[in-house]
């Protein structure tokens, strides 16, 4: 089952699309979705897709979300991203912090659920400058071209997150700020990045909880250039 | 294949239903947070649900080398957690004492329902652990490399800092083994007591089973009961061998459950209960296993010495488990992926 991953993503470090998203430079972005600076910034659309089934038993599953609206704003050594897309259901919750994990005494914290997945959204960035228009694979990287995963869940919010290839996406523990809202059938986020120089490939995806989306079981954007 | 295997067999004659081995093991591993529901180790009725209900319609395991797809069940499917309104009735003056919400499924929910034949009602208890199977579909299915099959003893274990909570596994897993602690966004599920075999002592459902109805070593070793009844004598059958990952926990069939007025009849040529059902659960090998295992009773009835018989008995820990001194494991660390 894993040849047929393979087989519909061996892009390898790929050169890139005239695929951009455009930025809006020298202004200070706003973590609030709907602050008023977010207005003026031009919106990128970016398509997604739906990555193939895990297993080769497992029907592929419908794409519901066709895209991604993209806002990004550089300025004051960061860069905001903040990422729009229609989803009818919010899969979100808040989580008890498990604190007891062994031979607890009284009563302890239940999971609520076992098959629930948490709506989410990631942005994946090279970890290193891009020389000759050489991006790194789009399944999370490869060994000589890693990346950053910028990545937020909407039931244990914001973390960056390493990786060097499929199956090596580490935790780091660092947060990052984010910021989403869910109305009217539409996730909006911010998220809050370190500078991201004019010319980095970029590329979005985006975990619909309520389709049992978690891993590699998503929506992704090929890579874009930011202006 | 690991270099060596721990294996159990469970005695499906002896067992009450008591549902100590269940306590043992929820006392030592799943009292922490978000492990409430989970029992590792748990005892079904059967014919009936089962835990979670009708797991083994679920699907997962292999079909033709491919994994098999399946849900995974929610937590009704386990059985609600609840609590009793204690207070209220031992100083509020309530008249009994009552769970807090309307219970619709517990663990063992149709307890000794069972179902009729003949008019007569059967069943039987059927305790349930991770088989730590020699073809995990679990480890198969885990795209971070988080499971892994011990080389030294093939105890299947997740790695809790490598689990991402993507519960591939527990879809993949035939007899729904893998948990989901949702507060730590991690699944877990039974380790074979491992801490306690490296220090010389048996799993906490054996040790504590009033029945003595389980048997633990390694099935590689020809001096150990679990060989000698699953390799030698071939009185014990996995569950659900169709189900393709070559499970490593063994039972032997109820073969001579009571009937009125059929004393002393064998099940095979008078049924207390369908042997459709057993074959369902453990093959069509059942049957050649029933008759082994009858043959054997007649040596015993017959005044002669029966090894199997003996072995089942299981009269002390010494017949009941051979668990490898640590030199005798080759400590091999299992060869894993970035
Ligand atoms: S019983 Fe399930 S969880 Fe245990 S090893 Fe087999 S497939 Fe994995
Ligand atoms: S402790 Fe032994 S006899 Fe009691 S339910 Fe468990 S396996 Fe059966």
């Amino acid at each position: 089952m894993r040849s047929l991953l393979g087989f519909a993503f061996v892009i390898g470090a790929a050169v890139a699309a005239e695929l951009t998203v455009g930025a809006r430079s020298g202004v200070t972005g706003d973590l609030n979705p709907a602050g008023a600076v977010w207005q003026a910034v031009e919106a990128s659309k970016l398509a997604l897709h739906r990555t193939p089934p895990q297993y080769a038993t497992e029907p592929p599953s419908a794409l519901e979300i066709a895209s991604v609206e993209v806002k990004v704003i550089r300025g004051a050594g960061k860069t905001w991203v903040r990422l729009a897309w229609p989803d009818p259901s919010a899969e979100t919750a808040s989580l008890d912090k498990p604190k007891k994990m062994w031979q607890s005494e009284g009563l302890v914290r239940q999971s609520a659920a076992t098959n629930r997945f948490f709506d989410g959204c990631a942005v994946m960035l090279p970890a290193q400058p891009v020389a000759n228009d050489l991006f790194p694979s789009l399944q999370m990287g490869d060994a000589l071209h890693p990346v950053l995963i910028y990545y937020y869940d909407a039931a244990r919010g914001a973390e960056v997150m390493e990786a060097a290839g499929r199956g090596t996406t580490k935790r780091t523990g660092r947060k990052f700020p984010a910021r989403a809202t869910w109305a009217g059938g539409n996730w909006t986020i911010v998220l809050e990045l370190p500078e991201v120089a004019a010319g980095t490939p970029l590329s979005v995806a985006v975990w619909n909880g309520g389709q049992q989306d978690r891993d590699g079981r998503k929506y992704f954007s090929v890579w874009h250039r930011l202006q | 294949m690991s270099r060596h295997q721990y294996s159990m067999v469970l005695d499906l004659n002896k067992c009450l239903g008591c549902q100590t081995c269940t306590m043992a093991c929820k006392k030592m591993w799943t009292d922490g947070d978000g492990m409430d529901y989970m029992y590792w180790n748990n005892v079904e009725t059967r014919p009936g649900q089962g835990y979670p209900r009708k797991w083994d319609e679920m699907g997962g395991g292999f079909d033709r080398g491919q994994l098999r797809p399946s849900e995974i069940p929610t937590k009704e499917d386990y059985g609600q957690t609840f609590e009793y309104n204690y207070e209220a009735r031992m100083y509020g003056g309530a008249a009994s004492a009552q769970p807090h919400q309307e219970v619709r499924n517990t663990p063992n929910w149709d307890e000794d329902v069972g179902a009729l034949m003949l008019g007569e009602n059967y069943y039987f208890y059927l305790p349930r652990i991770c088989n730590h199977c020699t073809n995990p579909a679990c480890l198969a299915a885990c795209p971070r490399s988080a499971i892994y099959k011990r080389e030294e003893d093939g105890i299947v274990l997740i790695d809790q800092e490598r689990c991402e909570g993507y519960r591939h596994c527990i879809q993949a897993c035939p007899y729904k083994k893998i948990y989901f602690n949702e507060l730590l966004g991690k699944s877990q599920k039974c380790i074979f007591c491992y801490p306690r075999l490296e220090k010389g002592d048996v799993n906490a459902c054996a040790k504590q089973c009033p029945g003595r109805i389980r048997f633990v070593g390694l099935l590689d070793d020809p001096h150990s009961t679990v060989h000698k009844l699953v390799k030698v004598h071939k009185v014990a059958l996995g569950l659900f061998p169709e189900k393709g990952t070559d499970p490593n926990v063994f039972y032997v069939p109820p073969f001579n459950p009571p009937r009125t007025g059929n004393y002393g009849k064998s099940i095979l040529e008078d049924p207390r209960l369908p042997l459709d059902y057993l074959i369902y659960l453990f093959g069509e090998e059942v049957v050649e296993v029933i008759r082994r295992l009858e043959a054997e009773l007649k040596v015993a009835q017959s005044g002669g010495r029966s090894e199997v018989l003996q072995l089942l008995i299981g009269r002390d820990a010494g017949v009941r488990y051979q668990i490898a001194q640590r030199e005798d494991l080759v400590q091999i660390q299992p060869a894993r992926h970035a």
